[in-house]
């Protein structure tokens, strides 16, 4: 078992006891893989999916993309470009807030600035 | 506090509860026909860019560069709706307002909420808002056109062409409020449910809508007022949009003609009990784009004649209005 595939278990079955469409069977057909693959997968005995795949089973679950790729010990294809772009500036702003309070991190998130209307 | 995150405005108040929050994003939809008729929910076409306003500020007149914000492109005669969710289901009230006319009172744009008439909607019990609150349980559509030709709600009730686009406030529910509700609902099952001034877009009302507005079911007292942020969305045309980003805007929509005979299904929304709002008294002195068009002798709106939808997909609190994006790019093959 992983952290991974426990949380997708446990998420898609809290879902299907309110709405069918959540059995594994239909998630994994939405979601464009067998269904036999994507028990492995919640059993752990597989690797966690590709990236796509993952992305789709978050929308689909409901769950937040970013968290899920990291439960499944990946970075999105859009944060590798962006830290690819300015390495050393990123590497360091991470390394920077790596222990910081979630409120210190808000903080450098920019904002939208409200003017004079 | 907001960001912008995936083209929609995240509003943000950790001062008040680390769940208050709530995001606000604005979709690309069908312009359904302006003939009177009330149609049904037309489908969500994906979400419209936004951008920093502050990114582009070289290219920006200074007037919009004071507003602050945010800027989003429509082609004229574009239509929107502007989706609405509270994600941990913390309570919200939202004001919405078109050239600083508000969308459900239509009165001029206030700092704070207002009760009677009511001039906001409450999340997460209102998920959508589709346009103009003319009636109970209707709306007109908002439908962008330019800014200065008369059609805007704002010229229509202020009589000048001053402001333009759209704009947003956001007021959490008291915390304490919020932890009484929290109580209440342990022992139910809650569900939460470029120098070119003159060229503005604003948003004018098109064709009739079935929609209600929900009544405040927690009262004015438990807003949280003093904590609020709010937006200015600053409405692009394509062109100022390329000139002012570089990026093309997005494609023409399908015409909700071309859409329903495709078979694709429209929407119709049960919000259980819920009351809703009457509609605003000044509504009833506006007229829609094609009325306006027709008594200028302008040409009329294109694909404007009336369809029969057959189609309709019945939603509950939990349903999912959006359609995926791509299928229409290539069913309208533009």
């Amino acid at each position: 078992m992983t952290q991974f595939g426990d949380n997708v278990r446990a998420v898609r079955e809290q879902l299907r006891q309110d709405d069918r469409r959540f059995s594994l069977r239909q998630v994994a057909f939405r979601i464009g893989v067998e269904p036999a693959y994507l028990s492995k997968v919640e059993r752990g005995d597989v690797a966690p999916p590709s990236e796509a795949t993952t992305v789709r089973l978050a929308r689909e679950l409901g769950e937040d993309p970013d968290v899920l790729l990291a439960m499944a010990g990946k970075v999105s294809g859009d944060l590798q470009q962006i830290i690819r772009k300015r390495p050393r500036l990123f590497a360091d702003l991470i390394r920077q807030l790596r222990e910081a309070p979630d409120d210190a991190i808000l903080r450098v998130v920019r904002e939208v600035r409200d003017g004079e209307w | 506090m907001i960001i912008l995150e995936n083209d929609t405005l995240d509003f943000r108040f950790p001062e008040v509860h680390e769940d208050a929050r709530c995001s606000i994003g604005f979709q690309r939809t069908l312009r359904i026909p302006d003939d009177d008729t009330d149609y049904p929910l037309p489908p969500g076409l994906g979400p419209f860019p936004l951008r920093h306003l502050d990114d582009h500020a070289a290219r920006l007149p200074d007037a919009w560069h004071r507003r602050g914000g945010v800027i989003l492109p429509m082609h004229q005669a574009e239509a929107m709706w502007i989706d609405l969710s509270s994600e941990c289901g913390y309570p919200f009230a939202v004001k919405i307002a078109t050239g600083k006319i508000c969308a459900l009172s239509g009165d001029a744009w206030v700092n704070h909420l207002n009760r009677d008439p009511q001039d906001y909607v409450v999340l997460p019990e209102q998920p959508w808002l589709d346009g103009y609150c003319v009636e109970r349980g209707v709306i007109r559509q908002f439908v962008a056109m330019p800014l200065g030709e008369g059609y805007t709600v704002e010229e229509q009730l202020s009589g000048v062409a001053a402001h333009g686009g759209l704009q947003v406030g956001a007021y959490p529910m008291k915390a304490e409020r919020y932890g009484a509700l929290l109580q209440e609902q342990s022992s139910m099952h809650y569900f939460g449910r470029m120098e070119a001034p003159r060229a503005d877009m604003g948003l004018a009302p098109g064709g009739r809508m079935r929609q209600e507005i929900y009544d405040d079911p927690y009262g004015l007292d438990a807003w949280d007022q003093r904590h609020s942020s709010r937006c200015f969305i600053t409405v692009a045309n394509s062109m100022q949009w390329m000139a002012m980003t570089g990026e093309p805007p997005p494609l023409s929509p399908p015409t909700a003609r071309t859409y329903t005979e495709m078979g694709l299904p429209w929407f119709e929304y049960y919000g259980g009990d819920a009351g809703a709002v009457a509609g605003a008294g000044k509504f009833k002195t506006i007229s829609s784009v094609a009325k306006i068009a027709g008594a200028k002798g302008n040409p009329p709106l294109p694909d404007n004649e009336p369809i029969d939808v057959s189609h309709t997909v019945k939603l509950g609190r939990r349903g999912a209005r959006q359609v995926r994006e791509g299928a229409f790019t290539e069913v309208a093959g533009r």
